[in-house]
């Protein structure tokens, strides 16, 4: 109390009556919930918590190490891990540990969430092929779908039934991904859509798609659109692999010709599917920036002593400075989750979060590739470390473009964070029917 | 987990970001540095309000408060670039108020919350400046520690009336003394500093009494050493933190409200995005800092961490300053236009206890030395 007292003193009548208010009431502590001192670290209950699942993960997990299938070219094999290991997590009550009960979730807090995620990295297990499910599509469908949606999708997805994938880009429209145009159109209770999509991530293995498509083209262009979940398995839906940089067919060509959807398929309101589409954009931006990644700072600098590079002062330096990034990030997050956890909205820290992680990743994989050396010019099982830091290498351009492009990122830093006009867009009240179209 | 201020500590930080508004204004910078460049009118108001006496022991009509509570009243300095040897006189009393004797403590650290009495600290060294290798010589003598060398650049230290000193015995072992600056033996030679605060160069052969030793009087006073250097450190981040945010704010302001080819210079892409690249490197610098200075607070190991934030407000406060005067174009070229004294604030602390090669030296030693 004696602190209490002090501070008290250190009041003087100079100050303004809203500081004095705010000052009283927090020695009142009359303010409700924001007295709690700052702890960056476990509280007791999130340690105690961090132990149990640690204690869980070091009995279950090294079971299911999926080893280096990620980084090769198994991706049918990843997926088969990845829902093996789903399957365990629901069936020991670690699914969805911060989805509501009532969605056949946990009921635990985003941070107990996210101190599972940093336990769970430490295994070599699959987790990949759900993060537009279990990342993206399960809090768009919490926050929009209708009871019956609830009842039909949700459970299968946290248990690790079914693979989803994304079906918002069009071809030629790039970053202007309102500037959708492919087409549903109502016919008696079935929607029938035509067009394309593309870099649709596991598209070939997919059970269900979210599929973003114009509704009213006399709208404008973030007006008329209208969001569905798409069985894959429908009848004209052609899915082409694209071989990628890295070797891999991640990404998919998807067409559509004469798709039905039932209307009771639509998630939200016909034509209101851009806001719809924000929450998944916002839990996309949140879910590549919030890490989960297959390689850490320490695995590099024990790359580096393997290779006997930690001697040259250059190296240490770039690890150091990589070991720098990777804690920005930390905090970040510990920020995002603080803001989270006490039911606010995050501040600046949610844009922040994925570009930071983007230069991360590239910066730390040209400081990999030098303590690599000549080993770096090798592939796969051929090279150190499986080959995974040339893995990691390539597929940078999945983070710096996935996601909204770094310079979309910016773009919004700049009008949300620093509060600069808008960018000056030509097309935004025009009906989307007489825009210039790719 | 909690990475939010407690109400506590947003009433401190509105406090002193009232004071800084209300009183470091460019116009008054411009009257100070016309003067002798310490500006007592602020420092008055900042005894007033107590923040002189922020880390002094509450027995000593202090607030007793830590490292997280500086750096949150430091941000608000350097957002204001307001000339007063805040972070100098709250390291050295911290320093007193952890290692000093109580009858020290008592002599000096009453003064220093109604601001009477001015500490700085003698950190850097001449040369390759490894502040845990100090370059001034230290021997035993009868009553005391004879001191002999030279710190240069020594914040305010023509207006200290004491300096925390560091220096080294024969046999390695480190001395941490409070040197009275009339004492004999002490010169004091004021030179310009880039950010045009004032600073002097120290150059001193003085007997400090075994009473005013600090630390190491009969042991090595190494770990006080690290301890200062560390929230001298944390200090600085606190400082560039807020200086980076003044030099943000005000290109924000200058891209959105001038205009060329008919349109606000941010709607160009280019400057937009340059502007919103430093807006990242300053969050990258808040928590970073935060998580450093609440590291020191709690007692924790924090060598690494405070080495990090010395990275970002070394390299990142760099680029952010020099993002703000190149997005000013000409503007920023003449200086009756405040930016450019964001720049050199920002260039100043960039060095001033090591750049960022040093400190990712350190921190690379630290992580992956075998």
């Amino acid at each position: 109390m004696g602190r209490s007292i002090s501070f008290q003193r250190l009041l003087s009548d100079r100050l303004s009556e809203t500081i004095q208010d705010r000052a009283q009431r927090t020695l009142l502590g009359s303010e409700v919930g924001k007295n709690m001192l700052m702890h960056i670290g476990d509280s007791p209950e999130e340690a105690a918590f961090r132990d149990h699942a640690r204690t869980w993960l070091a009995q279950h997990a090294p079971l299911y190490s999926d080893d280096a299938s990620q980084w090769h070219d198994d991706l049918g094999g990843h997926i088969t891990a990845c829902k093996k290991w789903q399957h365990v997590l629901y069936d020991n009550g670690w699914a969805g540990i911060s989805w509501p009960k009532q969605f056949g979730g946990r009921g635990g807090t985003s941070l107990q969430a996210s101190i599972f995620a940093e336990e769970q990295s430490k295994f070599d297990v699959a987790t990949g092929s759900f993060a537009v499910s279990l990342g993206m599509v399960g809090p768009t469908l919490m926050a929009h779908g209708t009871p019956e949606q609830h009842a039909e999708f949700l459970q299968p997805m946290l248990r690790g039934d079914h693979v989803w994938c994304q079906l918002f880009s069009v071809p030629n429209a790039g970053s202007d991904l309102a500037n959708i145009g492919t087409r549903a159109v109502l016919d008696g209770d079935t929607w029938i859509v035509n067009g394309q999509k593309v870099w649709t991530s596991f598209g070939q293995f997919s059970d269900y798609g979210i599929l973003l498509t114009r509704t009213e083209p006399e709208s404008p262009k973030h007006k008329g659109i209208t969001y569905f979940i798409l069985d894959m398995k429908s009848a004209g839906i052609e899915v082409r692999p694209l071989v990628q940089i890295t070797g891999v067919a991640h990404f998919n060509e998807v067409f559509l010709s004469d798709v039905r959807i039932p209307v009771a398929n639509v998630l939200g309101q016909v034509n209101n599917g851009w806001a719809v589409a924000n929450t998944t954009l916002t839990s996309e931006r949140a879910f590549i920036g919030g890490g989960g990644s297959s390689w850490t700072v320490e695995a590099l600098i024990e790359t580096a002593q393997k290779l006997g590079r930690t001697s040259d002062p250059r190296v240490r330096q770039k690890l150091a400075a990589a070991y720098a990034r990777a804690q920005t990030l930390t905090y970040l997050g510990y920020r995002l989750r603080t803001a989270s956890s006490l039911g606010l909205m995050p501040g600046p820290e949610m844009f922040v979060m994925k570009l930071a992680y983007a230069r991360h990743w590239e910066k730390t994989m040209d400081t990999a590739m030098e303590i690599l050396g000549a080993d770096a010019t090798l592939w796969g099982e051929h090279s150190i470390d499986s080959g995974q830091w040339q893995h990691h290498l390539l597929s940078q351009f999945a983070i710096r473009l996935g996601g909204g492009t770094n310079e979309i990122q910016q773009n919004i830093i700049g009008e949300r964070g620093l509060g600069l006009p808008r960018e000056p867009s030509v097309d935004r009240d025009l009906p989307w029917r007489e825009l210039v179209k790719g | 987990m909690n990475f939010d201020l407690t109400d506590e500590q947003n009433v401190l930080a509105d406090l002193a970001q009232q004071i800084f508004d209300g009183l470091s204004t460019i116009e008054r910078i411009v009257d100070v540095q016309a003067g002798d460049g310490f500006d007592r009118q602020l420092w008055n108001e900042l005894a007033k309000a107590g923040l002189l006496g922020l880390c002094v022991p509450e027995e000593y009509g202090g607030l007793a408060m830590n490292a997280v509570e500086l750096s949150l009243v430091l941000e608000k300095q350097g957002k204001t670039i307001a000339q007063v040897p805040l972070w100098a006189s709250s390291v050295a009393a911290m320093t007193l108020a952890e290692y000093a004797d109580t009858a020290l403590q008592a002599l000096v650290l009453p003064n220093v919350s109604d601001g009477t009495t001015i500490l700085s600290v003698a950190i850097a060294n001449i040369g390759a400046n490894d502040a845990m290798n100090p370059s001034g010589v230290a021997t035993d003598t009868d009553g005391g520690v004879r001191l002999v060398g030279s710190k240069p650049a020594v914040a305010y230290a023509q207006y200290a009336h004491f300096v925390l000193v560091s220096a080294k015995r024969a046999d390695g072992s480190i001395v941490l003394a409070l040197v009275d600056t009339d004492a004999r033996g002490v010169t004091l030679n004021a030179v310009s500093g880039s950010d045009l605060q004032p600073q002097a160069n120290m150059d001193f052969d003085v007997v400090v009494p075994t009473s005013h030793i600090v630390a190491g009087a009969t042991s090595d006073g190494r770990d006080a050493l690290r301890w200062m250097h560390e929230r001298a450190l944390v200090a600085l981040c606190a400082i560039q933190l807020g200086v980076a945010q003044g030099s943000i704010a005000l290109t924000a302001e200058h891209v959105r409200t001038r205009h060329q080819f008919g349109k606000p210079l941010s709607a160009q892409q280019a400057v937009a995005v340059r502007a919103a690249d430093a807006y990242i490197t300053t969050e990258a610098m808040r928590v970073t800092t935060l998580n450093a200075a609440w590291r020191l607070a709690e007692g924790f190991d924090a060598r690494q961490d405070v080495l990090v934030a010395m990275y970002w407000a070394t390299e990142g406060g760099h680029s952010v300053v020099l993002a703000g005067q190149h997005l000013h174009g000409g503007v920023g070229a003449d200086i009756s236009y405040p930016v450019h004294r964001f720049f050199l604030w920002g260039i100043q602390i960039s060095t001033q206890l090591g750049g960022a090669s040093q400190h990712l030296a350190r921190l690379g030693k630290l992580i992956a030395a075998r």
